[in-house]
């Protein structure tokens, strides 16, 4: 049995990682063209920032992939074709397989702002390997820069920025820091703290237009709000979206929406075809829905290869959570955490003199999200009490059981419990 | 990316084996081998009013460990458990490492560290030695060395010693700090430490027993006495001289800190087999490593830490010596030290949500 993997990302590795532990004797194949070896993609901006070399980003001793039998391909796929099981490489070579593996990753998305087709020099995603060396080469001689997008991967590219010197201003659309995880309360902790490190962070800014010099450098952002903005780099961080332009030509293309879709067995529209990660496309209640995180990239790595060996597979996204670290602010959530989710109760509590915050949400007498900034805690609690339907009284009386602090430097809860007896008190009262 | 402008070039040069880290190392080497090997540093010691050229380095290594401490101290100022063990660690060198043995020598008493204990300091249960120091001392190096050590080793793991109280540890921890990410992280390292470590361990028992027999047996052993002797002086110079000090710590700028503490010491390796019987661990918080690398990396011990979080593994590997910076640089907080069997409500962690499968398919090949 030959096993092609297209991707060496945390999915494919995954992949082959248990194709192996089950199949001592298959041949497992993984091409990719970004990397000869698999790399955690998490780590970039510690490379960026000198913290570490590119070789310290691979998790695996690379003797590892020729003791586990992988054959490594470094090449892009340039076509696919699954009436003859048959792919071809971008070096014009073939290969062929008996089942497939697509975890393709994604790529940064590309906006449509006027002028950023004329841009030769100067904008950068922060995403792929590349990615970063093209980072890397204008930040040695960029002064200024603009990033755009407030996400996650947005703050950690002005971070990076920041260490090496660069005035960095970061745009961002939402009124506060990133809405869609994040309550205004817990954004103002984060944005006083980005701010601390001397960036400067507009709030409700939106690109008009990209302004370059004739040869094509960027050279300033101007803003809706009618602000000119100058600089050299422009870091574009406004989401990501499936590596999956490539398949449209081939002669076979899977049924394809954002992403691969996939029925809830990794299954492609394919035969023998599955597909993984950032790049596979699901559908619950005919809404289309694709997880792009390291933890469901790697889970959903695992159950594809067992599907693809033959065991029967539901896929069902298990309890949401995630986690995250800006600057110097560690944030951790589980379960439901948009902070404009209908129907619920929240309570939240800033700590005193600290950038740390709790945040428990209940909806019908059940705690279903948490949210946490500044302090260290175990998810694996949170998504328990979570799957039991623990209310909230229970929760924050069992807060401590969670923290997960450093020796000596456990976080006092005692003015949240006071906070939640208040807040206790005045929501009966509202009643 | 190394930050732009020179004085960052120099700081990456030195703390990336450049040719500036091998001139420091060629500096450190030749300044040990002076040190053990000639009296070159007793005129400078006498000159300054010391009493020898022990003296002269015991200063040095205590300043040493003083400044690179405050770096630390101001460094990790937002983790208590380094504030704690680093101002822990700068407390014992200052007094117990440097001033009480002064001021015991001041007194005309035997200059004793109480903050060393065999076999690091083989003299300890050397009975020559120690069979002619007031009781008090030599009880304190008998029931130190068998019961203390061991017994905190067994609550607390090795980290009591090798990295709160222990001088090596404390310089590793404090003015090596910029130089930890440097200790391999091969498993051929690791593998060649379990022989080297236990090899040497076997060897200070082996004397030990050797100085025992000969003593007992006093004139009877003329022979066995001189080939005692014979041995205890390589062992000094092998061991304490050139393992300890010139390579111990004349390499720290290209092998990073814990070349010694790691590969050779005798101390550190019985603390390690006691360890690995006792409580303490690294615990790891199921499904939340990135496999970024920063634990790693920032291991001075070497340990692929890693490889045991992104495979949701709670570990003890009996060279941790417990310093706690996996935790510390850790971005997603999966790990924490913990005395596993004196927990707190804590401990309710170690109740845990099954992981999705039981064999993480990311811990390769069973290499543990
Ligand atoms: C800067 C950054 C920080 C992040 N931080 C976090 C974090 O802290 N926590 C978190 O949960 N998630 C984080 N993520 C997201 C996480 O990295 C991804 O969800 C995860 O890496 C996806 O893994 P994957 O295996 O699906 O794809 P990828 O890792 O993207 O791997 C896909 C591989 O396939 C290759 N490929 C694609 N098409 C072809 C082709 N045609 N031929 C050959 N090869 C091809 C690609 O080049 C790529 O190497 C971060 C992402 C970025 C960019
Ligand atoms: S530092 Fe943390 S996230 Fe990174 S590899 Fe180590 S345990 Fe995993």
């Amino acid at each position: 049995m030959r096993y092609v993997i297209i991707g060496n990302g945390v999915a494919g590795i995954t992949a082959a990682f248990t194709l192996r532990a089950r199949d001592a004797s298959a041949e497992i194949l993984l091409v990719s063209g970004e990397s000869d070896y698999f790399f955690s993609r998490c780590a970039l901006m510690y490379a960026f920032m000198d913290r570490m070399s590119l070789r310290d980003l691979e998790p695996h001793e690379r003797r590892v992939y020729a003791k586990q039998n992988f054959r490594l391909i470094r090449d892009w796929v340039t076509d696919l074709d699954a009436s003859r099981r048959l792919l071809t490489l971008q070096s014009g070579s073939s290969l062929a397989y008996d089942r497939l593996l697509l975890s393709t990753g994604s790529l940064g998305e590309v906006p449509d702002w006027p002028g950023l087709n004329r841009v030769r020099e100067g904008a950068v995603h922060f995403v792929t390997l590349q990615d970063l060396g093209r980072a890397e080469s204008l930040a040695r001689s960029a002064r200024e820069a603009v990033v755009v997008g407030g996400g996650l991967i947005g703050v950690e590219l002005v971070e990076c920025l920041v260490y090496h010197r660069l005035k960095v201003t970061f745009h961002v659309r939402a009124p506060w820091y990133w809405p869609g995880a994040l309550a205004r309360e817990e954004a103002e902790i984060v944005s006083e703290h980005i701010r601390r490190h001397g960036v400067d962070l507009r709030m409700d800014e939106e690109v008009a237009e990209i302004l370059t010099t004739p040869e094509g450098r960027v050279c300033a952002v101007r803003a809706k709000s009618g602000h000119e903005y100058s600089c050299q780099l422009l870091g574009i961080a406004v989401g990501v979206s499936p590596q999956i332009a490539w398949l449209r030509g081939v002669k076979t293309p899977p049924r394809l929406g954002r992403g691969i879709q996939v029925s809830s067995s990794f299954e492609t529209s394919l035969e023998n075809v599955w597909a993984a990660g950032d790049c596979a496309e699901f559908s619950a209640n005919g809404a289309p829905f694709i997880e792009q995180i390291w933890y469901s990239a790697r889970r959903q790595g695992e159950l594809a290869a067992r599907a693809m060996l033959g065991d029967t597979i539901r896929y069902d996204p298990p309890i949401f959570y995630n986690s995250a670290k800006f600057f110097g602010i560690e944030y951790t959530a589980t379960g439901e955490i948009s902070p404009s989710l209908p129907g619920v109760q929240t309570f939240f509590c800033r700590l005193p003199a600290r950038e740390a915050s709790v945040r428990i949400t209940e909806r019908a007498g059940a705690v279903i999200g948490i949210n946490m900034l500044g302090a260290r805690w175990d998810h694996s609690i949170f998504e328990r009490w979570i799957a039991e339907r623990r209310d909230m009284d229970y929760a924050v009386a069992h807060l401590p059981e969670a923290q997960f602090d450093v020796e000596f430097g456990r976080v006092d809860l005692t003015p949240v419990a006071a906070a939640y007896h208040n807040w206790r008190a005045r929501s009966a009262a509202a009643k | 990316m190394v930050r732009k402008g020179k004085s960052a070039w120099l700081v990456h040069d030195l703390t990336h084996r450049g040719l500036t880290a091998w001139l420091l190392t060629a500096l450190l080497v030749a300044f040990y081998l002076l040190l053990y090997l000639t009296h070159f540093f007793t005129p400078v010691a006498r000159s300054l009013g010391l009493s020898s050229k022990w003296t002269l380095y015991g200063l040095l290594y205590t300043l040493a460990i003083l400044t690179g401490g405050i770096h630390v101290l101001r460094k990790y100022r937002r983790n208590r458990y380094q504030v704690v063990r680093t101002s822990v660690v700068m407390f014992v060198q200052v007094v117990f490492a440097f001033s009480i043995p002064e001021i015991l020598k001041f007194f005309h008493q035997p200059e004793y560290y109480f903050s060393y204990f065999w076999p690091l300091k083989f003299d300890d249960l050397n009975p020559g030695v120690v069979f002619h120091l007031p009781l008090f001392y030599a009880l304190y190096s008998f029931l130190g060395a068998l019961v203390m050590v061991p017994l905190l080793g067994v609550f607390f793991g090795k980290r009591w010693y090798c990295s709160w109280v222990c001088g090596c540890g404390g310089l590793a921890n404090t003015a090596g700090d910029p130089l930890r990410h440097l200790t391999s992280k091969s498993s051929r390292a690791w593998k060649f430490e379990k022989i080297s470590i236990h090899f040497v361990l076997a060897v200070s028992v082996l004397l030990t027993a050797l100085l025992f027999i000969s003593y007992g047996l006093g004139h009877r052993a003329t022979a066995l006495s001189r080939f005692t002797y014979d041995f205890q002086t390589v062992y000094a110079f092998l061991v304490v001289a050139m393992l300890s000090g010139v390579i111990g710590a004349g390499l720290y700028p290209l092998g990073g800190t814990r070349v010694w503490c790691r590969n050779f010491c005798p101390m550190a390796a019985i603390l390690g087999l006691v360890q690995k019987l006792g409580s303490f661990r690294i615990a790891v918080k199921p499904n939340m490593c990135i496999s970024c690398g920063l634990c790693s990396k920032y291991c001075e011990m070497g340990i692929d830490v890693r490889s045991y979080a992104q495979a949701n593994q709670s570990f003890t590997r009996a060279s941790c010596v417990g310093c706690g910076l996996c935790a510390e640089v850790c971005p997603r907080g999966v790990l924490r030290l913990e005395n596993a069997r004196l927990r707190t409500p804590q401990g309710a962690s170690l109740v845990r949500i099954a992981p999705l499968t039981s064999a993480s398919p990311l811990s390769p090949g069973g290499q543990r």
